[in-house]
């Protein structure tokens, strides 16, 4: 895929038409993604150092990557029951690549759990989910089978994926090497998809705006439900009290930017 | 880093003209390799903006030009895929306001 490296005078000169194009393509994907995965295991560098954990920081790892697995399934059931409604051709294009994106997130932390000695990683997900997070996969299920787009994609490609993004990067921060790898990897994956939903959303909103109530609904019903998981994961993968609040702040900025700041 | 080159007038009509720079290759690997040299990761307190850089409000990725940006131009984050316009902020900071 490396090939001969061929020079772009500036990108920022693209008509719109083309940018997005090239973007949403599984050619855009295959380039980027082979830029940070080529080498890697499992998400990982084989040679990633693997630290000793303590039994009780082994135990809430696991719990918060079962329920980091209950996200990822979500994501990858939802994005995939998004293909069938997105509006277009090339937005269908885009969500089959962030299915086959969460397909994998899915994938490596299993192997992670596998790594960290769990047997029956589906088991154990299964006995360690919270209740929120379970909640929350059911009502953005329930959005993208009633083939409500606008909505359906509030609740996965904004909710989901801004909860993602800043979970595991700042789990990143304080996680033993493999795992930070393994997070980090993600969230290079998890910032198109938060690009997509925002952008994607923004110029539904702009060419209807009656929409916005919906979305104003939908984002109602399930702020409670965000908060709660919020709450529960940085409590599991243990961040002081005082950084909290950070958590929210992506989820905010793309409400705000999208004029649903008001709940 | 991005190196001053030299001064250009191009595409700009009664202004100042601007500063072109050369991009270097960083460590930047999540767009195709012939769009990284574009971007770059935020370096956290102690980090600054160059002229040609704006920071994308949706990634925190330092998106980078061959220009001095100026209010109005547009740019592109391709590690989230968002159109961008550049706006001055009530400090005088240049920022990249979505364009959806
Ligand atoms: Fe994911
Ligand atoms: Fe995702
Ligand atoms: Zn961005």
């Amino acid at each position: 895929m490396s090939g001969t490296r061929e020079r772009v005078s500036d990108v920022h000169d693209l008509a719109p038409e083309a940018f997005e194009r090239e973007v949403h393509s599984f050619e855009f994907w295959f380039q980027a993604v082979e830029g940070y995965l080529h080498g890697t295991t499992y998400g990982h560098r084989p040679d990633a150092a693997a630290t000793p954990l303590t039994d009780s920081e082994r135990d809430r790892l696991v719990t918060v990557l079962c329920n980091y697995c209950v996200g990822e399934t979500a994501a990858l059931e939802g994005a995939s029951g998004l293909v069938a409604i997105a509006p277009n051709r090339m937005t269908k294009v885009f969500l089959a690549t962030q299915a086959v994106d969460e397909g994998r997130h899915l994938e490596v932390l299993l192997h992670r759990l596998g790594e960290l000695g769990v047997a029956n990683p589906e088991a154990e997900i299964e006995k360690r989910a919270s209740a929120s997070i379970l909640e929350f996969r059911r009502r953005l299920l329930a959005l993208v089978g009633s083939k409500d787009w606008e909505a359906a994609l509030f609740a996965q490609n904004v909710i989901l994926e801004a909860m993602e993004f800043t979970v595991f990067q700042t789990h990143a921060q304080t996680a033993d090497p493999i795992t930070a790898q393994v997070l980090q990897g993600i969230v290079k994956d998890e910032r198109r998809h938060i690009g997509f939903g925002e952008n994607e959303l923004g110029r539904r909103l702009r060419e209807s705006p009656h929409r916005r109530a919906r979305i104003g609904e939908v984002k109602r019903d399930l702020d409670a439900l965000v908060i709660e998981t919020f709450a529960e994961t940085v409590r599991d993968i243990g961040i002081p009290a005082s950084e909290r609040p950070d958590l929210g702040r992506a989820y905010l900025a793309a409400v705000s930017r999208l004029g649903l700041g008001v709940s | 880093m991005a190196d001053p080159l030299e001064k250009d007038g191009a595409g700009v009509d009664d202004e100042q003209p601007r500063q072109r720079f050369v991009l270097d290759e960083g460590d930047f690997n999540e767009v195709p390799a012939k769009y990284r040299r574009f971007y770059r990761h935020w370096r956290g307190a102690g980090d600054q903006l160059a002229p040609n850089e704006v920071i994308c409000p949706v990634c925190k990725i330092v998106i980078r030009s061959t220009r001095e940006l100026r209010p109005g131009d547009r740019v592109y984050c391709m590690a989230c895929m968002t159109r961008l316009r550049v706006t001055r902020s009530p400090s005088g900071q240049l920022e990249g306001e979505c364009e959806y």
